[in-house]
């Protein structure tokens, strides 16, 4: 059977993503986000998962208002990039893995979570911002992308995201074949990106976030989405799938590592952590 | 009755994107997300107007987006994703955009920033 070994919660962002191109990884403002990302590039550098299921959302690449999914699942055996506006990056496109996908639709669907099935899916930077500081290798792991909606409200609550971990813990205890998965979400901590509010950004609550992500994700699980977009700016409600992650690792985690850093427009939170729940 | 999901409750300096503003706000958006293929930002960039005239926006939305007017199209109802793709288009990014909407200038703005260095200008936010 397969089973979940590891998770990772972390905030995504354009400008990781413009970072790393660039080539400011020891830019005096950006080195401290690299340098808090590569404890967690070791550790998944020896972790060799077999198998990544990635919780993220589309910034309206894949998806328009015309058809907008609430949940929507990839499937394929690949992934290309999609062009967010200003050209790709110079990135391959993602393996898929088609067998554990359906089976993952299947499983999903039994639990009562019904996502739109997606035979083309391209990926942004809600999942390739991130996944370049993560590791070295292109790419460590075929990849599922579970893209949830978060920016159209009506929104998904949050206990719905912790439900969705869980059922994804289900669908991977399920699968026959003996594969290691790691469980990624991504979504930007405290942000703001409109009206006066720009640019807020809120790093004591981030950092509460991430304390009781770990010990106490029920007292997330209760929260309002106007609590989240009060405290952290409306952007940031998007953190909530962070809980889907810490849902499938089960009821108590083990820290291997935590970084935060705030420089300029968005709270870039990194958590990784390890079941010791089966 | 656990009112988990948002009710439009005011957040000072927030608009919460709605079904109500995606509805209102659906011609702008679908402009730009037109802009996500490179023909349609050549095409856009040569005739702005001709170019939002086939999205069927109204005078005053066009108008907007000829100004713009990034707080006023966030109120006609554009999500700030996509209209980080018309600003990508005419070449301004979202910490410019940013300032306008606080109304300020861009450098004002980056001294609020924790890790302004004086390099950071051209960062995508």
């Amino acid at each position: 059977m397969a089973r979940i070994v590891g998770g990772i919660g972390c905030s995504h962002a354009p400008s990781i993503a413009h970072s790393y191109d660039r080539g400011l990884q020891n830019d005096p403002m950006w080195a401290p986000l690299y340098q808090g990302y590569a404890p967690a590039k070791e550790w998944l550098d020896k972790l060799r998962p077999d198998l990544m299921v990635v919780v993220y959302n589309d910034h309206m690449n894949r998806f328009f208002f015309d058809a907008y999914p609430t949940f929507a699942l990839g499937v394929s055996d690949s992934h290309p990039q999609a062009d967010e506006g200003w050209g790709k990056r110079d990135l391959p496109d993602l393996p898929g893995h088609a067998k554990f996908s359906w089976h993952f639709a299947q499983s999903l669907i039994e639990d009562e979570f019904d996502p739109t099935i997606c035979q083309e899916m391209t990926v942004d930077h809600g999942i390739l911002s991130v996944l370049p500081l993560l590791t070295d290798n292109r790419w460590p792991a075929p990849l599922v992308p579970l893209a949830a909606n978060v920016i159209q409200h009506p929104i998904p609550t949050p206990r719905r995201f912790f439900r969705l971990g869980q059922a994804i813990r289900h669908a991977v205890e399920s699968y026959p074949e003996d594969l290691r998965v790691l469980v990624v979400a991504t979504g930007g901590m405290s942000h703001q990106l409109h009206g006066e509010r720009f640019g807020f950004i809120n790093p004591d609550w981030d950092n509460e976030f991430m304390d009781r992500l770990e010990t106490d994700p029920q007292s997330l699980v209760a929260l309002r989405h106007h609590d989240y977009m009060e405290r952290g700016g409306a952007e940031s409600v998007e953190m909530i799938m962070w809980l889907a992650m810490r849902g499938a690792l089960g009821d108590k985690v083990r820290r291997v590592h935590r970084h935060y850093y705030a420089p300029m427009l968005t709270g870039y939170g990194l958590v990784v952590f390890e079941s010791t729940s089966h | 009755m656990d009112h988990a999901t948002y009710r439009d409750t005011p957040i000072a300096g927030t608009t919460v994107f709605t079904g109500e503003r995606s509805r209102r706000g659906y011609r702008i958006n679908k402009l730009a997300m037109s802009l996500t293929d490179e023909a349609n930002r050549q095409a856009f960039k040569a005739d702005e107007r001709g170019y939002m005239q086939r999205f069927g926006l109204s005078e005053r939305e066009m108008q907007l987006v000829e100004k713009r007017d990034w707080n006023g199209l966030v109120a006609a109802g554009g999500s700030i994703y996509l209209l980080i793709k018309i600003g990508g288009a005419i070449g301004q990014n979202l910490l410019q955009m940013g300032a306008a909407m606080r109304g300020e200038t861009l450098e004002a703005f980056l001294k609020t920033r924790p890790g302004h260095l004086g390099n950071a200008a051209e960062n995508r936010g």
